[in-house]
């Protein structure tokens, strides 16, 4: 899977193109904490080219959100494709998550 | 079970996207609707990835086989592995409705396998764990 790094205005967009699994979630969970850990507070994760999620890139998901929500900061999810949303909402992660149609939407709620 | 597809896989993660590959052209073969393909790829991945992850003591090559077999409206799909017994049934489910803070990081893989399929059994035979699987299939939707 490959993730897109942008910026915009405070705001670190990461893109996430193709699958999210075992073999390559702890990938996204490091470059995630790395981030947080180096002082970025608002994050969008942008899933319209992520055409799937195990529970793997979940738990990197919420390992991420619980560091972030210990220094104050957010996540927010956009542009879920509908079997990912699906297993969003089956294991609760839309109540725990931010969940956009859009990046700018997403990007947006969290300035 | 009279078997349609037999996918023999390593205990290596990275094989996890092959079997992805190899699920979705038997689901396009047999019409299956892009949510049913969706949910079986992901039953089977995570089962895969608690055996590749947790089932082996040491970095030897074993082999996982995953069977499946379509009959009718009816989807089994078996997964059997060599290593050491280990049941997903007597996995608790997470609480699902915690907040942010207060969410366990694991047991989430096999509390989806249970959401997306609707019948699970095991059973620990001549040394290797079978997870059979059965999931009854809608007719595929006009909108894939």
């Amino acid at each position: 899977m490959e993730i897109a790094e942008s910026r915009q205005d405070g705001v670190i967009i990461l893109g996430l193109n193709g699958r999210l699994d075992a073999s390559n979630a702890h990938a996204f969970e490091a470059k995630l904490l790395a981030l947080i850990d180096a002082g970025e507070q608002r994050f969008v994760i942008d899933c319209a080219k992520l055409d799937y999620i195990s529970s793997a890139g979940l738990r990197a998901l919420l390992v991420g959100g619980k560091r972030l929500k210990t220094s104050g900061g957010q996540i927010g999810v956009a542009a879920l494709q509908e079997h990912i949303k699906e297993v969003f909402d089956i294991a609760g992660f839309s109540s725990i998550f931010h969940v956009y149609r859009t990046p700018a939407e997403a990007a947006a709620a969290l300035r | 079970m009279t078997v349609d597809l037999t996918i023999t896989a390593k205990n290596r993660l990275a094989e996890l996207e092959r079997v992805g590959h190899a699920i979705a052209e038997f689901g396009t073969e047999h019409a299956v609707s892009s949510k049913a393909l969706f949910e079986i790829n992901l039953a089977v991945d995570e089962l895969l990835t608690n055996t590749i992850s947790y089932g082996y003591d040491g970095d030897a090559e074993h082999e996982i086989i995953v069977r499946l077999c379509l009959q009718a409206d009816e989807l089994l799909i078996e997964v059997e592995d060599d290593g050491r017994p280990f049941d997903p049934l007597t996995v608790d489910a997470p609480a699902v409705d915690q907040s942010l803070e207060d969410r366990r990081v694991g047991g989430l893989g096999v509390f989806l396998v249970r959401k997306v399929m609707d019948e699970l059994a095991y059973r620990r035979e001549h040394g290797r764990n079978i997870l059979t699987m059965r999931k009854t299939m809608r007719a595929k939707e006009s909108a894939a």
